[in-house]
């Protein structure tokens, strides 16, 4: 976990909140996420990890609080908008487009391709094609490297529950994002596999890619994660790195069931 | 002023119509969480029903509609049972689940047409005397239209508030995973609540008749967007914003008549619609809770 | 010419116009998910606009009262037909598109439809009210002076060159990137926004682009019969291209072609000779709108998909340069 220098933020969030009726799903939450890191998230169940990657992502509108994206002010504009900004988020319960392929699935991914505009469609053809060519050869190697390539052309509504999750994160590199929030992308993947990803999310990371990572499997977070921030109860009850946490009291009793 | 408020004693009558149906419709929508687009057709049909019994059986106007009413109560239950729950069951998407909702609607109106024939029909019973307050003329039947009405949406508030089928439907309303795991029986209420529905869209159904004074099978589903207008005015799914949807677009549609041709009042109402889902599409009157 | 030669030709001009309808219609539902249930209120616009388009001005008072009257050549009717469409899908998806459910869009365009309607049919000096225009000059017949009978094979000509080329304009959406797009909206919007498409500008496309579908396929039609009036544009109308397209199968331009057989051109003609009885002068029509609304609800029962459901896309993968072995040097995001 050698960080040569100290990276600037990337992503920050400040002051936080947010209620859903009565329920305060976060409750003033700031935070910080470096350039180039991987940063987990973790908290028991109902702490409000998801809420905030919606929240950063546009999903939510926030009560309050700041969500800033590279020095810009993000905060409640369209997914579509921050989406175009380089962040890209996977969804807990993994959502594929159950009637397209997975190959379709991935070749959704990619941003502002030529062929999404239906005047380029009809007309730039062979620029089409070729840009097509260009994506596929992406999505075909991603496929291979998680496992999927075989499936290529089943609709993903008929994938299995681990394997829409490992398309879900598949997906959602296949983006080229900046920032990359993951809730819980190796939920019901099996532990080989596991390993696997956590050794490309690294290289990503190495690469410049930065990662905000939900994760319940402390083991995984302190393998990958360079920096842990804790939620319980909509707050930020402590951050630090992993090993550090374990002796913290507060986390400790919070969460870790000691 | 006299024109102002006699446009607002029309209003009231249709605003007694308009709450009818449109609580049913949306305690509906508030429990199932999709559209009936059918739903005009109930209202034809509890028109039609009670013209068969004040006509043809000779039963007095009331009587006729309590138990057209109630036979639509029925009609509706029968119409989720065997149209709907089958696509349930299968878990069809939203989508397809409208689709087969305006078919049924299709159905029906030329179900009803093919019946009834696509001539003016209208009831027998007589007006009634006529009460001046103020400046405001009612027939007897217009007041007995607008008493039932304030009966009705009483009856719905007491059921919601103090029942347990009530506070069942509204935890439906508000989260229907929730309800579903804290044992709300799911089958009985909604039954209940189609039930409840059609019961209102016949009543409505005949109180529009009567208000009208003459109809075609097309009675309901023309009628069909102004309660649209209500229901979302109020907050879609919202039984108490829905009457207060009633009372406005009743209101300014029958007001705005009285200064300009009256064969515009619809696109008053469709106007409101338009404005209300540009700025406010959750509806003016909503607040917190669905119900 | 036989009669029957006649009725052929008639049925064949309304199998292409119902085909170029029914893939305006197979875009905005069975590739996008929007629920248009007024799609026949955009065909009647495109309708009147090509109509007073290509009338001689109208002369007030007397006769029949119309706006524009440009007696402009064809095709330039079809093309204002198409453009007015879109302008009123515009207005509309403002309305109901942006930030809402599906039953929302679908509420406003049954609105729409119920105030359009009325509206054209009590404002007179628009398109003459209830009695609706006639008299629509036939493309090019200035030039050919053929009678009535002759002509129907120009007409079935024209109609053909638009259905073909509506064919591979549709055809090549639906199978790029654009459709992708579509699709995934269809699938889940939230996916789509999160990967960065802007939801709402790609729903809006989809509708105006189906709309001057029903908009020039109206234009067609009114070049055709030469009159158009309001019980040219019924509920049932918008539902029959609806049954066509669930029937053939959503998501499939064939399947459309197919669809557009079945329903309006088999349904429709094998039940134009039920009896009126004079009780009843519009028994016939009320059992043929049973009949559609029974066909919608058995489709989404028992083959929502369509007797020719949407085809899976198959990539050929030849000829691609890969990344070598798994986790190559692809794994570089730019
Ligand atoms: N849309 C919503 N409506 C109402 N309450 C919500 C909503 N979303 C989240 N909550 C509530 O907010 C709290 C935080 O939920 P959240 O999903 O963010 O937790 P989490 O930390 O991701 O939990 P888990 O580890 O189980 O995924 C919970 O109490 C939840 O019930
Ligand atoms: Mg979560």
């Amino acid at each position: 976990m050698a960080i040569v220098s100290f990276p600037s933020s990337i992503l920050k969030v400040t002051n936080l909140a947010k209620s859903f009726g009565g329920v305060k799903a976060i409750n003033d939450v700031s935070f910080i996420v470096r350039e180039g890191t991987v940063t987990g998230l973790i908290g028991p169940n109902g702490a409000g990890k998801s809420s905030v990657v919606n929240a950063i992502s546009g999903f939510t509108r926030v009560d309050r609080g700041v969500v800033e994206l590279a020095g810009h002010d993000i905060t409640n504009q369209a997914p579509h908008r921050i989406a175009a900004r380089g962040l890209i988020r996977s969804f807990q319960i993994a959502r594929e487009l159950q009637k397209l392929t997975v190959l379709e699935n991935m070749m959704v991914a990619p941003f502002q391709q030529l062929g999404e505009s239906p005047w380029r469609a009809l007309i730039s053809r062979r620029a089409v094609m070729r840009e097509e060519r260009e994506h596929l050869a992406e999505a075909v190697d991603w496929l291979q490297m998680f496992n999927l390539f075989a499936l290529r052309d089943e609709y993903a509504g008929n994938l299995s529950g681990g394997q829409k999750k490992l398309l879900e994160l598949a997906r959602a590199l296949m983006a080229k994002p900046k920032v990359v929030l993951l809730d819980e992308p190796m939920a019901g993947v099996n532990p080989t596999l596991t390993k696997t990803l956590q050794g490309y999310i690294s290289r990503l990371r190495d690469q410049g890619v930065t990662f905000l990572l939900i994760e319940h499997n402390l083991s995984v977070v302190e393998a990958i994660c360079d920096h842990v921030v804790v939620l319980a109860e909509g707050a930020v009850l402590a951050e630090g790195q992993m090993n550090e946490l374990r002796e913290t009291e507060e986390v400790i009793s919070a969460y870790l069931g000691g | 002023m006299s024109l102002l408020l006699m446009g607002v004693g029309f209003g009231l009558i249709t605003a007694s119509v308009l709450a009818l149906a449109s609580v049913g419709l949306t305690l509906q929508f508030g429990v199932t969480n999709f559209v009936n687009f059918a739903y005009g057709e109930f209202l034809t049909i509890g028109a039609y029903l009670a013209y068969f019994f004040s006509t043809v059986a000779n039963l007095n106007i009331w009587l006729s509609m309590l138990l057209a009413a109630l036979l639509t109560a029925g009609f509706s239950w029968l119409v989720n049972r065997v149209v709907i729950q089958p696509f349930l069951k299968r878990k069809a998407p939203l989508l397809i689940l409208l689709v087969v909702t305006i078919g049924l609607s299709l159905f029906l109106e030329n179900g009803v047409q093919a019946i009834a024939g696509p001539s003016f029909e209208q009831y027998a019973a007589s007006s009634g005397a006529i009460v001046n307050i103020g400046p405001m003329i009612f027939t007897t039947q217009q007041l007995v239209i607008i008493a039932i009405a304030i009966v009705l949406m009483t009856g719905v508030h007491l059921l919601l508030k103090y029942t347990r089928v009530g506070k069942a439907m509204r935890s439906m309303s508000d989260d229907p995973d929730l309800a579903r795991i804290s044992g709300v029986p799911i089958q009985r209420i909604t039954d209940l609540a189609w039930v409840i529905s059609g019961f209102l869209a016949g009543l409505a159904g005949v109180v529009l008749a009567i208000n009208v004074t003459s109809f075609t099978p097309v009675l309901g589903s023309q009628f069909l967007f102004i309660i649209f207008a209500a229901v979302i005015v109020g907050g879609i799914g919202r039984p108490y914003g829905a009457m207060l949807g009633a009372l406005l677009i009743g209101l300014v549609t029958e007001v705005s008549a009285m200064y300009i041709d009256s064969a515009y009042k619809t696109v008053v109402a469709f106007a409101i619609l338009v404005i209300v889902l540009l700025f406010r599409p959750q509806g003016i009157f909503s607040s917190k809770g669905r119900v | 010419m036989s009669s029957l030669v006649f009725y052929l030709l008639t049925v064949a001009i309304f199998f292409c116009i119902y085909c170029i309808y029914g893939w305006g219609l197979n875009l905005q539902f069975g590739l996008t998910g929007i629920l248009d249930f007024t799609y026949i209120t955009f065909v009647a616009i495109g309708a009147y606009f090509a109509g007073v388009a290509a009338l001689q001005p109208g002369n007030g008072g007397l006769g029949e009262q119309y706006i524009l009257g440009l007696h402009l050549p064809f095709p330039i009717p079809p093309i204002i037909g198409g453009i007015v469409a879109a302008v009123l899908a515009i207005l509309i998806g403002y309305v109901g598109l942006k930030r809402l459910r599906s039953d929302y869009l679908a509420i406003v365009t049954v609105s729409v439809g119920q105030i359009v309607w009325t509206l054209i049919g009590n404002i007179t000096p628009l398109f003459n009210g209830w009695d609706g225009i006639s008299g629509v000059p036939q493309p090019f017949n200035s030039v050919f002076q053929l009678d009535f009978n002759h002509y129907q094979w120009v007409f079935l000509v024209i109609c053909i060159l638009f259905a073909v080329l509506g064919f591979l304009i549709i055809e090549r959406l639906t199978h790029s990137p654009f459709g992708r797009v579509l699709r995934a909206i269809r699938e889940d919007e939230n996916v789509a926004a999160a990967l960065g498409k802007n939801v709402f500008r790609y729903k809006m496309m989809a509708f105006v682009i189906g709309s001057i579908y029903a908009g020039v396929g109206g234009a067609l039609t009114i070049a055709y019969i030469g009159a158009y009036n309001p019980s040219g544009f019924t509920t049932m109308e918008t539902f029959i291209i609806w049954a066509a397209m669930l029937v053939g199968g959503s998501g499939n331009n064939r399947g459309m072609i197919l669809g557009a057989f079945l329903v309006p051109v088999l349904f429709n003609e094998g039940t134009r000779f039920l009896p009126s009885p004079p009780g009843n002068p519009l028994l016939a029509e009320s059992i043929r709108g049973m009949a559609i609304g029974l066909l919608l609800i058995f489709a989404a029962r028992f083959r929502p998909q369509g007797i020719l459901p949407e085809r899976k896309t198959v990539f050929r993968l030849d000829g691609l340069q890969q990344g070598g072995e798994a986790g190559g040097d692809r794994l570089v995001p730019q």
